[in-house]
């Protein structure tokens, strides 16, 4: 099993199978284009702690099938659900999960990112506006009354 | 904590987050700030669940806004135009500039402050349209009934549609989701009657397709259950309704109450299903009644008739109450159909095929074919149901397809053993006549020349055979046939019964006497009458082969595919393979009557021509064997005339094959018939003149007398050769007959007689280039014949009235070519006229090649000279002129 060497932005080097890396599909296209390469990849927007979280998921889903080519809203609507183990793998402070996705956005992973983004979908859920706000640390740049227009408007929704 | 994750990469990122939010969590999003409304409202998403719904159609959205489009434009020009005539009656066209500038400033600030209607404020005229939005309450059940079929595809307003269903549905939605048993949900106690439960359901489940929400599964398949259970509980009444009779009561109410919940296929099922016809088969009729029923080892169609008759009484029935239960859009009658042709009337033809094919191949054949027109006529006698008023094309096509895939297992074997059958009756046909022949001693061989107009006999006997060929073979009596073919009344002609006796007149009665005898007697009767006469007329060929074998093949071969034909009219897979089928009944046809009779014939008439020889025959009027072949070119013409009639009737006019596919492997057959039938003649034509020419020879060697062309050779006999000179004037006073010799007479007569059977029975080309030849060979023949006579003076007129014979019987064959060659023949034989004093112009005449037209060289002429009597005596004479004095150039 070859392994190939990545360079995180703060120039820390990973040692990483070949196999797990390409659960990137970004670095996956990258290798098929250049061949053997010996010296370290470059990943000019991911740092040392970030990319060595993403490795560690990559090490644990390696033997996933591939996802498919054309994984449109079909299949993203049948895995709703968060496996155990992403969950606990999820349970990390805010600012990582945020380069978590950042960086499988990057590298092109797409049941990471989907992971991330039911992560943070689900930290959203049931919360008031104030608080997905504070959560987010968001500017709230509406007046009361603009607010309490769009929470009329879309009474239908509240149960 | 301190971060802003808005950075561009990971707007985009969020917009996905969002995909996996709750409604309601979503829209509370949207209050968090004006970036988030944005991106919460953005109209693809809510376009993308109504389209999850398959509610949203985007022709009529892209319609409504292109209306839009054009009315605000109207609107904007109007506007445009009031403020222009103001602006220039108030400030300079600067001033108007800067004020449209202000206005765009203005207009950006207004949008950015209604942000809710940010970007759509074009819609504004489609807002009008829209009922305004409320929260559909559930103190208004009615309303919620409705709610999907009333969404509008309005772009710019999905989230508001969505809204109208999110909120008519939803709290019903999640509260069925979370109930414990079937009575808990609110839906089925806000609404008590079935139906609206029903629609309920259905909606619901339509809803949930838009529910992508963590945890849809579940609630999915929560649902299912609920409106399982809701199913089994109409099912059940259903049934309950279909036991007691009750078909407008419940029956008719629960009907709807599934068809609202999910198209109500499984009340039709269990309709189709439960449907006594299946189990009381045997009421209907019994297969083996078929079977020995008049007298034993007999088939007879009447029973499968009422069969049939009763089936279709059944389901007309039945077609009245699916009529009474079931709405025109939901197809009971189909699902009914398939069974009942699958379970009854499968069950029904299977046994009684089986054992027709097990006791004989005919009788097989004809059920198969009596049968399967019962059953079209049956699937005709079936009266459609309210949702096939509308298109009774349809109606027939379906029910066409159901009744034919009862037959699919069936046909394969059928065809095979059609064409099987065929072949094999007509090999044993022609065999049993092969045998009777040579029984019958083919050694005697009579011939039989009648002076009848052959062509219009031919003509006659063509015109009735097409007429049989039209009318229907009544094969397939059916009760059923509302618009069968009245058969005509007998013929006239039917006097002449006496020639009945061939072996096809017989064939259809045991079929018609099934059919209570309405059919009139077999159309077969004046064809025969007709074939018999013909056969009679070419007795003197009938060793060879039978016109009578070759129309019953025929006819054998129309019963076949008159069969065969009955499936390929049903189309689809079976309808190809029946029409291959009905090709390779042709073919086998054509190569039954071609290579195993016709060819076998011609060769041996070929043979008897070889086999001729003019010597030992002692009567020369004829060449009997010639004019055998002859009469069997006739024939032959006459049955390849037969065949094109049945191609063109039989195959071409019933669609069975295409006549312009060259590729074809029945007109291919075709055509090697016919071809095979070119090289017979042919190749009989060839040895017929080597016969014919063989005969001419031999009458001029045994006919012509040496004192034919030099009378003077009686006297000359006893006075010796020498005083031959002397005698001359003498002879010419013992023959002065001018006219041509015996000889001559006979030979044109011989020649004639056997050119004139050709015409009208073989192809005009062939008869032209069949004469030609004819006349060049009779041309060889002539001068080998002159180059054995000894011809005088005198004798040369009787040569030149010869001449002028032969050259007036050559012009009766309107061959140009040959003209040339006789005229020659007619200038040669001057040569002999020139007095032998007149040496010297006899050399000119015979050293003038254009007076013979090229046909004779000089060299050739001088040979024919050196024939004259007194050669000797002017031989110097004529040398010298030609080659003495007369050539300039030695």
């Amino acid at each position: 099993m070859s392994e190939i060497k990545l360079l995180s932005s703060d120039q820390a080097t990973i040692t990483v199978q070949k196999e797990v890396a390409e659960r990137s599909i970004l670095i996956k296209n990258m290798l098929e284009d250049v061949g053997e390469v010996t010296e370290a990849i470059p990943i000019p927007n991911v740092n040392e702690s970030v990319l060595k979280k993403v490795i560690e998921w990559c090490e644990h889903h390696k033997g996933d099938p591939p996802a498919q080519a054309d994984d449109d809203s079909d299949s993203r609507k049948k895995s709703t659900d968060i496996d155990e183990w992403d969950q606990k793998f999820m349970q990390v402070d805010q600012e990582m999960l945020f380069e978590i996705i950042l960086a499988a956005n990057y590298l092109d992973i797409k049941p990471l990112l989907d992971v991330g983004c039911k992560t943070v979908a689900n930290m959203i859920k049931g919360k008031s506006p104030d608080e997905i706000r504070k959560t987010f640390n968001i500017q709230n740049d509406f007046t009361p009354e603009e607010e309490e227009q769009i929470r009329r408007e879309n009474e239908w929704a509240e149960e | 904590m301190f971060y802003c994750p808005f950075f561009p990469p990971f707007a985009e990122i969020f917009a996905t987050i969002l995909e996996y939010l709750p409604v309601a969590d979503l829209l509370r999003f949207a209050r968090v700030s004006r970036r988030m409304q944005e991106m919460v409202y953005d109209d693809t998403r809510w376009v993308y669940r109504l389209r999850l719904m398959g509610v949203w159609n985007e022709t009529e959205a892209r319609k409504r806004f292109e209306e839009a489009m054009k009315r605000r434009r109207a609107t904007m020009a109007a506007a445009a135009k009031a403020q222009e005539s103001a602006l220039s009656a108030a400030t300079a066209a600067a001033g108007g500039d800067r004020s449209s500038t202000i206005f765009d400033a203005t207009e950006e600030e207004t949008r950015a402050r209604r942000p809710v209607s940010d970007g759509l404020d074009m819609m504004a005229p489609l807002k009008a349209e829209l009922p305004p939005l409320q929260r559909a309450s559930l103190r208004d059940p009615a309303s919620l009934l409705l709610v999907l079929p009333s969404v509008k595809s309005v772009r710019g307003f999905a989230r508001q549609e969505y809204g109208r269903v999110y909120g008519a549905l939803a709290p019903l939605y999640f509260d069925l989701a979370k109930a414990k048993t079937h009575t808990d949900p609110v839906v089925f106690r806000i609404f008590r009657d079935p139906e609206q439960q029903a629609r309920m359901l259905a909606q619901m489940r339509v809803f949930a397709l838009s529910d992508t929400a963590y945890g849809f599964g579940e609630r999915r398949e929560r649902l299912n259950l609920m409106a399982g259970i809701f199913e089994n509980a109409a099912l059940r009444e259903f049934e309950g309704g279909y036991e007691s009779g009750d078909i407008d009561g419940r029956m008719k109410r629960y009907a709807n109450v599934l068809i609202l919940l999910n198209g109500g296929q499984a009340c039709v099922q269990l309709f189709v299903q439960k449907h006594p016809v299946t189990f009381e088969r045997e009421k209907l009729g019994n297969p083996m009644d078929s079977f020995d029923k008049p007298t034993p080892g007999q088939f007879s169609l009447a029973p499968s008739a009422t069969f049939f008759d009763r089936l279709s009484k059944v389901i007309n029935e039945q077609a009245s109450v699916i009529d009474r239960v079931f709405p025109p859009h939901v197809n009971v009658m189909l699902p009914f159909l398939e069974r009942v042709s699958e379970d009854v009337i499968a069950e029904y033809i299977t046994p009684i095929l089986e054992e027709a094919h097990e006791r004989d191949t005919e009788m097989y054949l004809k059920a198969v074919a009596g049968i399967y027109t019962q059953c079209i006529n049956f699937a005709r006698t079936l009266t459609p149901t309210k949702g096939y008023s509308a298109d009774t094309d349809l109606w027939a096509q379906d029910v066409r397809a159901v009744v034919g895939r009862v037959w699919e297992s069936h046909v394969d074997l059928y065809l095979s053993d059609e064409l099987e059958w065929f072949r094999k009756r007509g090999e044993t046909e022609v065999e049993r006549w092969e045998k009777k022949i040579l029984d019958a001693d083919a050694a005697t061989e009579s011939f039989f020349m009648s002076n009848i107009n052959r062509e219009a006999d031919k003509r006659d006997f063509l015109s009735t055979f097409k007429k049989v060929i039209l009318m229907p073979v009544s094969v397939i009596p059916s009760p059923f046939a509302r618009n069968s073919v009245q058969v005509l009344p007998p013929k006239t002609e039917a006097a002449t019964a006496a020639v009945e006796t061939s072996p096809y007149a017989g064939t259809t009665t045991t079929m018609e006497a099934a059919s209570a005898g309405t059919v009139g007697p077999p159309p077969t009767t004046e064809l025969a009458a007709k074939a018999a006469i013909m056969n009679s007329r070419l007795e003197g060929i009938r060793s060879l082969f039978s016109l009578e074998v070759a129309l019953s093949l025929v006819h054998n071969a129309k019963e076949s595919l008159e069969r065969a034909a009955l499936f390929a009219r049903s189309g689809g897979q079976t309808g190809e393979e029946a029409k291959e089928q009905c090709e390779a009944i042709f073919i086998a046809l054509l190569q039954v009557l071609g290579p195993r009779h016709v060819k076998a014939g011609f060769d041996k008439a070929v043979e008897h021509l070889k086999a001729y020889d003019p010597r030992t025959v002692t009567q020369h009027n004829r060449v009997a064997p010639l004019v055998t072949f002859l009469e069997l070119v006739n024939v032959g013409d006459l049955i390849q005339q037969m065949i094109d009639v049945f191609y063109e009737q039989e195959l071409v006019a019933g669609k069975l094959t295409d006549r312009n596919d060259f590729l074809n492997p029945a007109a291919k057959e075709k055509k090697r018939f016919e071809q095979m039938l070119d090289e017979r003649v042919a190749a009989g034509l060839n040895m017929g003149i080597d016969v014919l020419m063989d005969e001419v020879d031999h009458i001029f060697a045994t006919t012509q007398q040496p004192a034919d062309f030099n009378p003077g050779v009686l006297n000359g006999v006893g006075g010796g050769v020498g005083g031959g000179g002397g005698v001359g004037g003498e002879a010419a006073m013992v023959d002065f007959d001018i006219g041509p010799s015996r000889t001559a007479v006979q030979v044109v007569e011989v020649v004639s007689g056997h050119t004139k059977l050709l015409v009208g029975s073989t192809d005009k080309n062939v008869l032209d280039v069949f004469n030609q030849e004819v006349g060049v060979r009779l041309f060889a023949s002539l001068c080998k014949h002159i180059k054995r006579q000894r011809i005088s003076v005198d004798g040369a007129i009787k040569l030149i009235s010869d001449m002028n014979h032969y050259h007036a019987y050559i012009t009766t064959l309107k061959i140009k070519a040959l003209d040339a060659y006789f005229n020659a023949l007619r200038e040669l034989s001057q040569i002999y006229l020139i007095d032998p004093g007149h040496a010297r112009q006899m050399a000119t005449v015979i050293a003038d090649p254009a007076r013979f037209g090229g046909i004779f060289r000089v060299e050739e002429v001088y040979e024919y000279a050196t024939r004259r009597e007194d050669w000797y005596r002017v031989k110097k004479e004529v040398e010298r002129a030609m080659y003495g004095i007369g050539c300039v150039v030695c």
